[in-house]
């Protein structure tokens, strides 16, 4: 499945305003290899570096400090590099959905990006109604609706709408699932998981949610403290309770259930990471 | 519980509530809500985007006013200037979105700032404060600008700034949404102490095993309340829940999904001890048949 390493981060090192009294570091030399076509978790405690760590992805921030980062084969600390490029294959969607939304409706928000990248009106109108079904908003009803009077969940959809409208071949979500409802969280990972699965586009999900995390993606890293300190598949991860719990992080509700069962002597055949593993392992379980 | 014989601390009624009324598209965002809150009580309120969960938030502490019908705070009419200040002492509210609370350029100034508007005099202050940041695992950031941390930690300075002013009701809109797991048990720990020395707490939030701590759990669809009741009713209720398109936690759809196979494992269980307790008996019952 792994094809060719689409993003490569060595060494990394970044410190806020360094050099004065107010510096922070927010990455000590991470090593990370997200490679084209997979779907991948970064976790970590609040703090931990991943907002910092992503902002390198697409080259909102560039290499200045010890660290090397290529993206798409590409040096991100050549200073001839062609950014624009890399930020269309490349979308980020922050987490602060606010610092993303500019335009004073709805429909135009979503559109700007298309509108760069010069797409014809009508061209332009149907890839905004795409990417506002793909985040659950209807068309009619929020295209024309003042993007500041919005409620806090249909913000952020508004904000993942407009980097989805660029089609980016790999999608880089800081936390967008939270502050969704259920109804429109669940939508919106089947999607996500379809965009993946169907068209190979590379997912890379950053989440405190270890639910939506066991459910979408392939593999996980964890960062602590600006660093990597465990990768592996997302079985694996979630297999090692008492690590993540060093690290300030857990695992999915089903998953502790089946932890605590083994605390208990009783082990299920595998860790299940869905509802609908365990409901399948506990019923084996009982009736074994 | 017994709060029949007690006032409520909170009031609404045939609340009605329209933004931008005098446009040509208002938004009407609550549409006729009726709710009391009794002291002491641990309220959650679920309910899709845009249903009117920080709308109605925005009414227990006087930020909004209603349209039609009235909110009553320890009897105090919100529709009454006079009494905004007394309310805003007595309801402290986390907002959903941090930045728009982070006021101070220093994060213990920021938390200082509620209490010292209620007059909080200075060594009390500091205490105050102090517990504060303690609580949400921030005084190692005392020092820092609160626009220059990460999501989460913004998150916690706002809850911390929150609870120094002691409020009698503390409103929490969804103000664990960007907090690790550690980090969002460490908070829920802190609200269920809180509320269990009295402080009433009315939390909004997505996250279904969030709200099965309350004592009460209120889900709003379309500006309306259309269920209401304690977790493990409204969470039992699976099939209504589904229909509106809500979520059960995970433990109370495995606690489900064993029950339609097998009718004598219990359909209501909530929590994971409560399941893996359950699990253990029936495996080890087996064992001695
Ligand atoms: N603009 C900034 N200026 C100075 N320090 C910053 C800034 N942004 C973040 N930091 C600090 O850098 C560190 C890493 O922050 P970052 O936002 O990358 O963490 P995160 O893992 O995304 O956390 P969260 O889960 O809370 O979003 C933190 O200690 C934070 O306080
Ligand atoms: N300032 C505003 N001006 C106009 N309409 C608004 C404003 N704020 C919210 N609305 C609208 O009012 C309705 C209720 O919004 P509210 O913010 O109360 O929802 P919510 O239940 O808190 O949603 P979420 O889960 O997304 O936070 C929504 O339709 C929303 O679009
Ligand atoms: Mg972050
Ligand atoms: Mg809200």
């Amino acid at each position: 499945m792994k094809e060719r390493p689409l993003i490569q981060i060595s060494d990394l090192h970044h410190t806020y305003l360094r050099g004065t009294p107010l510096a922070v570091t927010a990455l000590r030399g991470v090593n990370m290899t997200i490679y084209k076509g997979e779907a991948v978790g970064i976790i970590g405690r609040t703090g931990a570096g991943k907002s910092t760590l992503v902002q390198y992805f697409n080259g909102l921030l560039r290499p200045t400090q010890p660290g090397r980062v290529i993206v798409d084969g590409q040096d991100m600390s050549d200073p001839h590099l062609d950014v624009r490029s890399i930020r269309q294959k490349v979308g980020l969607v922050f987490q602060h959905p606010e610092q993303q939304l500019f335009e004073r409706l709805v429909g135009d928000d979503i559109a700007f990006g298309p509108k760069q990248l010069g797409m014809e009106p009508a061209a332009r109108r149907e890839r905004v109604r795409w990417a506002m079904e793909m985040v659950g908003l209807d068309f009619e009803a929020f295209k024309d609706r003042f993007t500041f009077s919005l409620s806090g969940g249909e913000m952020r959809k508004v904000a993942l709408a407009g980097v989805l409208a660029l089609r980016p071949e790999v999608l880089v979500l800081d936390e967008s699932t939270s502050g969704i409802d259920p109804r429109g969280r669940r939508e919106l990972l089947e999607r996500l998981l379809r965009l993946h699965q169907d068209h190979g586009v590379t997912l890379v999900f950053v989440s405190s949610n270890m639910e939506d995390v066991a459910e979408l993606v392939e593999r996980v890293y964890v960062m602590y403290e600006g660093r990597v300190v465990m990768s592996g598949t997302t079985r694996e991860i979630f297999a090692r309770p008492a690590e993540l719990r060093r690290y300030g992080l857990g695992v999915p509700q089903v998953t502790e259930v089946a932890h605590t069962l083994a605390a208990r002597g009783i082990r299920l055949h595998r860790t299940p990471l869905t509802v609908a593993e365990g409901v399948e392992e506990i019923w084996r379980t009982l009736n074994s | 519980m017994s709060h029949y014989n007690r006032e409520p601390i909170i009031k609404i009624e045939g609340l009605h509530f329209y933004y931008n009324p005098q446009s040509e598209r208002p938004v009407h965002a609550l549409r006729g809500v009726d709710l009391e809150i009794y002291p002491g009580e641990y309220v959650a309120i679920v309910g899709h985007n845009g249903s009117g969960k920080s709308t109605l938030a925005k009414h227990i502490n006087a930020l909004l006013r209603p349209s039609a019908g009235d909110v009553w705070v320890k009897g105090m009419n919100t529709r009454n200037p006079a009494h905004r200040l007394a309310i805003r002492s007595t309801v402290g509210m986390v907002f959903q979105n941090p930045d728009n609370q982070l006021v101070a350029t220093v994060v213990e100034q920021d938390v200082a700032f509620g209490p010292e508007n209620l007059g909080v005099a200075e060594d009390e202050l500091r205490a105050r404060v102090e517990w504060a940041l303690g609580v949400v695992d921030m005084l190692d950031y005392r020092h820092r600008p609160p626009h220059r941390l990460s999501a989460g930690q913004k998150q916690r300075v706002a809850i911390a700034g929150a609870i120094a002013m002691k409020p009698e009701v503390l409103v929490l809109d969804e103000a664990t949404s960007m907090l690790d797991p550690e980090g969002r048990e460490s908070v829920l720990a802190a609200v269920r102490r809180l509320n269990a020395e009295g402080t009433t707490i009315v939390a909004i939030t997505h996250a279904m095993h969030e709200a099965a701590q309350a004592h009460r759990v209120v889900v709003m669809e379309a500006g309306r309340i259309v269920m209401e009741g304690p977790p493990r009713c409204i969470f039992a209720r699976v099939a209504e829940l589904r229909a509106l398109q809500l979520d059960v936690p995970q433990v109370m759809e495995l606690s489900y999904w064993l029950n339609q196979r097998d009718p004598t494992f219990p359909s209501d269980l909530l929590f994971v001890q409560e399941l893996a307790d359950e699990v253990e008996r029936r495996v080890n019952s087996r064992g001695q048949l």
